[in-house]
């Protein structure tokens, strides 16, 4: 073994120091405007957008570079990754929905958008556009969507006719749930709205889960869509609450009946879509944003993920077309919950049903 | 032993790098369990009266039962990963052919590779409530239907990371103990298996602390494992720190139970090393 001299230690720090100093510069990463960071979800949401990014880019002879990250966990998740480098975050485009937008707006990370930047807005509603203090639009919906409770027909081919039913010793582990935190809270609020209350009132709702763990009827609680389809393709579980992005990709390999028309209970709808943070290329980012709320892509878009098209030209997918509401129906079984209400409330409900439920499951 | 100029030279750039990377964080995490929180914000309230209702909220008594399914799951996992990691390092060490040992070692190697993610699916698959092998619970007497079941899975789960990083550390022990001793103690009269366990084992003392310490630590502080084989029923300190920071964006009692968790972490970690050092004194242990 060669002896280790004065010298070699000498150039060994010499070199390392260099490195050391040399590596921030070196591993930099590039701000360069034709570069873009996406946050997207996984599953059909990331293969879909990739697709339209190819026809984006084919079609327009661009070479603007999208790097794609996945939200892990619900898409709340997000926003402590932003706060933890704001305003040096590298997203541009974060793909949310409502009540994500509604912390980023509180939180003046977005760019103001409107018909003059992001065209094809303007045959979108103006209903479904997300605004902050001053009535600005600061989102671009792409998605109606909803969450709703349903079941595996062929694990349970008499379903239920109330979420009352599942307290019934036959749905024991039956029920596949998101944690409490996912969707908003939506869990609690129709636990809630099934004994008389909303998200104002969630004592008879939190009465209700209780039961539900107590009687052994909860199968797995979920915590992101993956988790979800990958729980419901098991055949483990035959009844479940989640969103219609979860609901689609199940009902894709199974056959699905998705309760939103009970007469107890309601179907809550909520729109997804495209926000561009402060500090992003603007060009690029919003006239890939624009390329998505074109017709026809907004139909191809929510084909992929069994979603509502905004864009009033676009079809929807047949497989859907029962799952969401016609304008007669909307007041007797649709509910658009009041997110910023839910955004203030919900670590306290983290904290509850970490106290009060996940105890009594047996 | 003291350290001369040189090796402290030496040590010097691992102090620099390590010193703001771990102990600089650790101030920001305790500084941020100190803020008030307001719903709807994302992280503490900054500019506000510091305050340590973020610690007063653990003092529920669910979260003791928390705390005690972590370290109860956890040392489970690490007595056994012990026992039969143990077992294992001394079949390679002393028992195994060469070509064996290098196919054993190879495989423990090869199972760190494989990603977690990957391996937690493959054991939910095989072992999981639908799995072929699903009824192995019923040897320990747990229904695969229950919430004990699941328990089984995520110790199945850290078991496959812990087992192989554990029976490595300890080929390392098991080699530095001279296999002389073993022959000297037998050459006496003692039967195999008191050389064993009046020789090798005691010897090995230092090396199993080693490993129980890394196994356990790699155990407390797991969040994938428990997120996805828990089911949500099985939850670690982890999971509730994450779900603090990540879903809720509550910085502030996620820092709190990051504090809590680091300080009864290390006093059992050393609470440990005292009883270990009681036990077995230093001297014993390095066999003079």
């Amino acid at each position: 073994m060669s002896k280790l001299t004065r010298r070699h230690f000498g150039k060994g720090a010499l070199v390392s120091a260099g490195a050391a100093l040399a590596m921030p510069a070196l591993t930099r990463p590039a701000f360069a405007s034709d570069q873009l960071l996406i946050v997207q979800w996984g599953a059909m949401w990331i293969e879909v957008s990739r697709e339209i990014l190819e026809m984006y880019l084919d079609s327009t002879g661009s070479d603007l570079s999208v790097t794609w990250e996945q939200h892990s966990g619900g898409s709340a998740a997000i926003l402590a990754r932003i706060q933890a480098e704001w305003p040096n975050t590298q997203r541009n485009i974060v793909s949310a929905w409502d009540p994500v937008f509604r912390s980023m707006i509180k939180e003046d990370w977005l760019e103001p958008v409107d018909e003059s930047i992001v065209t094809n807005m303007s045959s979108i509603p103006d209903l479904f556009v997300q605004k902050d203090s001053a009535g600005r639009k600061m989102t671009v919906p792409l998605s109606t969507a909803g969450a709703f409770w349903g079941y595996r027909e062929d694990i349970l081919p008499d379903g239920f006719d109330t979420i009352e039913d599942l307290l019934r010793p036959e749905f024991r582990g039956q029920v596949c749930i998101p944690y409490p935190v996912n969707l908003t809270g939506l869990f609690i609020v129709t636990c809630a709205i099934q004994r008389g209350g909303d998200e104002f009132n969630t004592e008879p709702g939190w009465d209700f889960v209780k039961e539900l763990a107590a009687s052994g009827a909860i199968g797995q609680i979920c915590t992101s869509n993956s988790e979800f389809i990958n729980a419901m393709a098991t055949g483990l579980y035959g009844v479940g609450f989640w969103n219609n992005g979860g609901w689609f990709a199940t009902a894709t390999n199974f056959p699905v009946v998705i309760k939103n028309r009970m007469p107890d209970n309601k179907g809550f709808l909520y729109n997804e879509g495209f926000s561009v943070l402060k500090g992003s290329p603007l060009e690029p980012s919003w006239e890939l944003t624009n390329f998505f709320a074109r017709p026809e892509i907004n139909e191809l878009y929510n084909m992929n993920l069994g979603s509502g098209p905004t864009h009033p030209d676009a079809k929807a997918n047949p497989l859907i077309a029962d799952w969401f509401y016609g304008p007669d129906e909307l007041e007797q079984y649709a509910y658009v919950a009041d997110f910023d209400h839910l955004g203030i409330v919900l670590s306290d409900w983290n904290a509850r049903w970490e106290r009060e439920v996940l105890p009594l499951i047996p | 032993m003291p350290l001369d100029r040189f090796h402290k030279i030496l040590v010097l750039p691992a102090v620099l790098v390590f010193a703001p990377l771990v102990i600089g964080p650790l101030i920001l995490l305790f500084q941020e369990s100190l803020r008030p929180y307001e719903g709807g914000s994302i992280g503490g309230t900054l500019n506000a009266y510091l305050t340590l209702s973020n610690y007063t909220e653990f003092w529920h008594p669910t979260y003791a039962k928390y705390f005690l399914d972590t370290f109860r799951v956890s040392l489970i996992v690490t007595l056994l990963a012990l026992v039969l990691g143990y077992l294992l390092a001394h079949y390679v060490v002393r028992v195994a052919k060469p070509r064996i040992a290098k196919l054993v070692l190879a495989g423990l190697l090869g199972v760190l590779f494989i990603s977690l993610i990957v391996r937690i699916y493959a054991i939910t698959l095989t072992f999981g409530p639908i799995g072929p092998l699903r009824d192995i619970s019923w040897l320990v007497g747990i229904d695969p239907r229950t919430r004990r079941h699941t328990e089984l899975m995520v110790v199945f789960g850290l078991l496959h990371t812990v087992l192989p990083l554990v029976t490595l550390t300890m080929i390392g022990t098991i080699q530095m103990v001279n296999p002389r001793l073993e022959e000297a103690a037998m050459s006496l009269g003692a039967p195999g298996w008191r050389a064993f366990f009046s020789v090798t084992l005691p010897l090995s003392i230092p090396g199993i602390v080693s490993a129980g310490i890394i196994g356990y630590a790699f155990s407390i502080s797991n969040l994938v494992v428990p997120l996805l084989m828990g089911r949500g029923f099985v939850t670690f300190i982890s999971n509730l720190i994450y779900f603090r920071f990540s879903e809720v964006a509550n910085f502030p009692s996620g820092a709190a139970l990051s504090v809590i968790m680091l300080l009864i972490a290390l006093g059992i970690f050393f609470a440990g090393t005292r009883i270990v050092s009681a036990i077995w004194p230093p001297a014993e242990r390095s066999g003079r």
